[in-house]
């Protein structure tokens, strides 16, 4: 295998794929990158694949001059270090045979032991995914999607997971596709975040399903989706999930495929969760409530997290407040655009709040509330919805 | 009940006993001999619950029902289909010392059945009102009554087979006895804790217990010991389970000992969770209670038991059943025999078992590219680390590995120097331990790398330990200890100022338990409420957590895991839930889980805001776990060391 690559394309590639494979494992092959370099009627390619065994991803370089096709595979880590150290090349060349790859720029040439490439897991394609194989099932539901709408869902829901592993929290977000309607869920047990969206098509596959795709494969998906109008095909099977991004029609050639393990287990019952006797509404200008809400968390610290709202309905205001014992308080106070309902007094994690507002693009939201104990509801237009449990302040 | 005996020495010295105006000896009344014998025999509703079922046991029943009222207070009833008393009987049964068990004193010495001193039903009558309703083959059904001296007639009454016994209002007649019982909820909780005990020990009897109404329990009868056995843990519990088992044929004394005891995944913080039969009486024994310890000895950390279930069965004159009033205890003719036959069957099961944790993936099926067996896991290294923590109570590691048990040992050898100090007693947070597998915890640092440390005025070592120097010399912060210590004293200043801060959940996050600690949820409520969580009972056997402190959330602090262990806690006899030590107990137990653990590597600023915690920490008295925060080289002690002195 010969290539010469264009520096800065075979820097992001590696980034991306270095970010799924493995980095502690038994098997050394898999804390490797597999290069494959082809060429077709003069079109060359270089494909980089890792995987860590749950999530795997492929990913074509194209401003690649493929003067010898072939493969390597070679530690992900000294290549990701090489390439960004060779800072002043535009381009390097890539060579291999055997099990050693070199990477060969102007002044400096270094040769990294790898391991056979057939030592590589296989990973499968799109079209495997979708009709199965022997060791899966075929897909459930096949479907398009374009990137923008697609991160946007992710956007809108991802920050909502939890973080940490727990036992009674989900590390992922739930997908669920019906018709042409696709809705993604995120929860961390004490507010859940709802976004919806509109497929161009069906696709093919029975009836509605739902899967819980692992928060880890959604970061990596946000950052190989590139331009808004790209065409991305899902192909959601029995535990898997895979995306080609860039695919034509059929999945065939992605510039990117990304497949990932789903997570097992129930996604909690989210309807249920979503209250539906709210009798009071307050339209915000999101800007002005993202700042007070930011203004009044200053004085919050672990033990007295949280902001007081104190709605007041005749004058229309809201008057938001933090007290920290050893820390002093603050206030604030904001007019509002609209008021339905008789007063409250509600607690609330200020994070909890801008960070639904950071992904909210219209200038105007609706808070709906019930009482201080009950969850409150933040809408932005139909397609996103927000549940949110309340602190009790003390 | 017990009168305390004063000690001879402080009757002796007490009051002149020429100043005593002395009372004639009389014999006390019947009545009151009686109630004085019963406080022995009857200490609260779970100890009539024992005896009605053991005499239900002896009469050979294979079915036998338990009915309490106010958690046995107000009312208990066991019915069994067993073999009846005749009604020419009945009076004898209520009588004191009249047995059918028991015809001479030789007899004593080979006791086959549970009960023996014809003691019990006269016993419980004297403080409590008593009926019996029994029919025998070949004899009229009949029932006679009994409360305190009182006893009425024996008259014909409609049953079918076997006896009911009926226990009223019991201490009717002692009321500052009634006064000492606890809520019906705890002391339901107790009788349901010996109807377990006897099933666990009679696997082939069946058995269903219903309180105020409400079916708690219903046992069919078993083939073994196991089945009752998994029926009554959980058979959830059955993966952590090791099967023990030694048969006469391994003692020429026939002396067998069959058992299921937990894996250290599932051991407690409480003795609770040790259930020890003798001839299938249930019976507390330290010396069996010490051997199953030392059958861990390495295997789980110092203040933590073993679960087990233990059944000992031996011939009856090797065996003293007459030792203790209410039975509870038992004294072998070869105590030594049986704490080795425990011991050794007990250590030897465990070596045997794979105790290696199983993995649990938490997202899909391992992909069959793999194929089996040889998966990208990360089983080699979890291995090893599970392994590490076993060997920490080797003595001295030779490895270049960090030994956290080494340093603790170097620094308490360090610190007699000098001053005084406690032993380290509580270890339970060295789980908490770099794992040596991950990247981080580097080996040892060698000495020549020394002075690539860079130059600070603090440097965490091991990310456990914090050293830093002031006046006096070099201080050495145990990381862990000190921030909990500081976490648990603003806390307990926060908590006198209010309930703590508490976030709602969407859903309770569900607590799976048994359905006693269900049953005293109810109490624990107050004190629940000034931590922040808001718990209720979802089921018989599940409490749902549907607020939690917002301070934990922020820790990573798991509330499933908490409540349980909370919950676990609260069952110890010494726990009373409105106390200011049960209220310490659990605000130490959540210092320690916010807390920074040994291994958490610390930032500049982390280090500098917990060694600004040492001054204040410092000046107070109280300190959840008794044990230094932080100990303290001076120079003259390093001059010794160093033997420039
Ligand atoms: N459920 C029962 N079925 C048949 N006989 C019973 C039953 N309960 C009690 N008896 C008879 O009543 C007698 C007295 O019972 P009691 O419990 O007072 O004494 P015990 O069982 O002989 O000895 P201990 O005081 O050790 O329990 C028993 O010996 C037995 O003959
Ligand atoms: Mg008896």
């Amino acid at each position: 295998m010969r290539v010469v690559c264009d520096r800065a394309a075979l820097l992001e590639a590696v980034n991306l794929v270095s970010g799924v494979v493995a980095s502690r494992t038994p098997r050394p092959q898999l804390t490797c990158v597999r290069l494959d370099a082809t060429s077709e009627d003069g079109v060359g390619t270089l494909v980089l694949s890792g995987t860590d065994a749950e999530t795997s991803m492929r990913l074509a370089v194209d401003r690649v001059d493929v003067e010898r096709a072939g493969e390597a595979l070679v530690p992900a880590d000294k290549l990701r270090q090489i390439i960004q150290a060779e800072d002043h090349e535009s381009t390097l060349t890539l060579e291999a045979d055997g099990d050693s790859c070199q990477v060969l720029g102007t002044d400096a040439r270094f040769r990294v032991l790898g391991y056979p490439a057939s030592d590589f897991p296989a990973i499968g394609d799109f079209k495997s995914a979708v009709k199965g194989s022997a060791e899966s099932a075929p897909a459930r539901a096949v479907f398009t999607h374009n990137a923008g709408d697609l991160s946007e869902l992710i956007a809108r829901t991802i920050f909502a997971t939890a973080r940490e592993n727990s036992r009674y929290a989900i590390n992922g977000v739930l997908l669920h596709k019906d018709g042409k309607k696709v809705e993604m869920v995120a929860t961390d047990g004490k507010r859940l975040a709802l976004a919806r969206s509109a497929l161009a098509a069906p696709g093919a596959g029975d009836g509605p399903v739902k899967c819980i795709v692992p928060t880890k494969a959604l970061q990596h998906l946000q950052k190989l989706l590139g331009d808004d109008e790209e065409p991305v095909r899902l192909a959601v099977g029995e535990n898997r999930i895979t995306f080609a991004i860039g695919a034509s029609e059929d999945g065939e050639d992605p510039r990117a495929l990304l497949s990932s393990t789903l997570v097992e287990g129930a996604f909690p019952p989210y309807q249920d969760v979503i209250p539906k006797d709210q009798d009071k509404s307050i339209t915000f200008d999101r800007d002005l409530l993202f700042s007070a809400v930011k203004r009044a968390a200053l004085l919050t610290n672990e033990e007295s997290r949280g902001v007081r709202l104190e709605f007041d309905s005749a004058g229309k205001k809201l008057r938001l407040s933090s007290r920290a014992p050893e820390m002093g308080e603050a206030n604030v106070e904001i007019e509002l655009k609209e008021y339905k309902g008789d007063g409250v007094e509600i607690g609330f994690n200020p994070g909890f709040i801008t960070e639904a507002l950071k992904v909210i693009n219209q200038p105007e939201i609706v808070m709906e509330l019930k009482d201080s104990m009950k969850p409150g509801l933040i809408r932005s237009g139909p397609d996103f919805t927000y549940v949110v449990m309340p602190v009790n302040l003390q | 009940m017990h009168t305390p005996i004063p000690s001879l020495a402080s009757i002796h010295w007490a009051v002149p006993p020429s100043t005593l105006q002395r009372p004639a000896i009389r014999v006390l009344p019947p009545l009151v001999a009686d109630q004085i014998a019963a406080g022995e025999v009857v200490e609260r509703p779970a100890s009539v619950v024992k005896e009605l079922l053991e005499n239900a046991l002896d009469a050979g029943a294979t079915r036998i029902e338990v009915e309490l009222a106010q958690g046995g207070i107000e009312l208990i009833r066991i019915t069994d289909d067993g073999a009846g008393i005749p009604p020419d009987e009945l009076p004898l049964a209520l009588a004191a010392h009249a047995t059918s068990k028991l015809r001479d004193a030789e007899e004593l010495a080979r006791i086959g059945t549970l009960g023996f001193r014809g003691e019990a039903l006269a016993s419980i009558t004297s403080v409590a009102r008593v009926r019996i309703r029994s029919v025998a083959p070949g004899h009229e059904p009949s029932e006679i009554e009994g409360a305190g001296d009182q006893r009425s007639a024996v008259r014909p009454a409609a049953v079918a087979r076997g006896t009911s016994i009926e226990v009223r209002t019991l201490f009717f007649n002692t009321p500052a006895r009634r006064r000492f019982l606890r809520t019906p909820a705890t002391e339901q909780t107790r009788c349901m804790e010996v109807v377990r005990d006897l099933a666990l020990a009679h696997p082939a009897v069946a058995l269903r217990a219903l309180c105020d109404g409400r079916e708690t329990l219903d046992l069919r009868a078993e083939q073994g010991p196991r089945a009752r056995a998994l029926a009554i843990l959980g058979r959830e519990l059955e993966d952590n389970l090791v099967e023990v088992h030694a048969d006469e044929q391994h003692d020429a004394r026939g002396v067998s000992l069959w058992g299921l005891v937990g894996t250290p995944a599932v051991a407690r913080s409480n003795a609770r969770a040790q259930r020890v039969f003798v001839n299938g009486r249930a019976v507390r024994d330290p010396s069996i209670q010490h051997a199953l310890r030392e059958a861990y000895r390495g295997l789980i950390e110092p203040g933590r038991y073993p679960t087990a279930v233990l059944m000992i069965d031996l011939p009856p004159d090797g065996v003293d059943v007459n030792v203790h009033p209410a039975k509870a205890e038992v004294r072998f003719r070869d105590q030594g025999m049986v704490h080795s036959l425990v011991l050794n069957t007990v250590r030897e099961a465990l070596r045997r078992a794979d105790l290696t944790p199983t993995l649990a993936h938490r997202t899909g099926a391992r992909p069959a590219i793999f194929g089996p067996g040889d998966g990208p896991t990360d089983t080699a290294s979890d291995a090893q680390s599970f392994a590490d923590y076993f060997r920490r109570d080797l003595p001295a590691s030779t490895g270049g590995r960090f030994d956290y048990q080494a340093v603790r040992d170097a620094l308490d050898r360090v610190l007699t120097m000098g001053s005084k100090v406690e032993p380290a007693g509580d270890a339970s947070d060295e789980r908490e331990r770099p794992d040596p597998a991950s990247p981080e915890a580097a080996p040892a640092t060698p000495a020549s790398q020394l002075e690539a440390l860079p130059r600070r005025d603090h440097l965490q070592v091991h990310q456990s330990y914090v050293v830093a120097q002031d006046d006096d010399g070099v201080v050495i912060v145990d990381q862990h200890a000190l921030h909990e210590r500081a976490m648990f004293e603003a806390l307990h200043a926060r908590i006198t100022a209010g309930p703590l801060e508490s976030q709602s959940l969407l859903t309770p996050a569900v607590v799976d338990t048994s359905s006693e600690r269900v049953t005293r949820l109810e109490e624990l409520t107050p004190l629940l409420e000034r931590l922040g969580i808001d718990a209720a009972a979802l089921s018989p056997s599940t409490v749902g957590v549907r607020a939690f402190p917002t301070l934990l959330f922020s820790r990573g602090v798991d509330p499933i895991d908490f409540m349980s262990e909370l919950l676990d806690r609260a069952d110890a006899d010494a726990f009373v839930p409105d106390s200011e030590e049960a209220l310490r107990e659990v605000l130490d137990m959540m210092a320690c889980k916010a807390a920074v653990k040994a291994g958490d590597r610390l930032t500049d600023a982390e280090i500098g805001a917990l060694l600004e915690l040492r001054g204040s920490v410092e000046r107070s008295t109280s300190c959840p776990h008794g044990r230094p925060t932080s100990v303290r080289l001076t120079l003259a002690d390093l001059e010794r060391l160093f033997e420039r002195r």
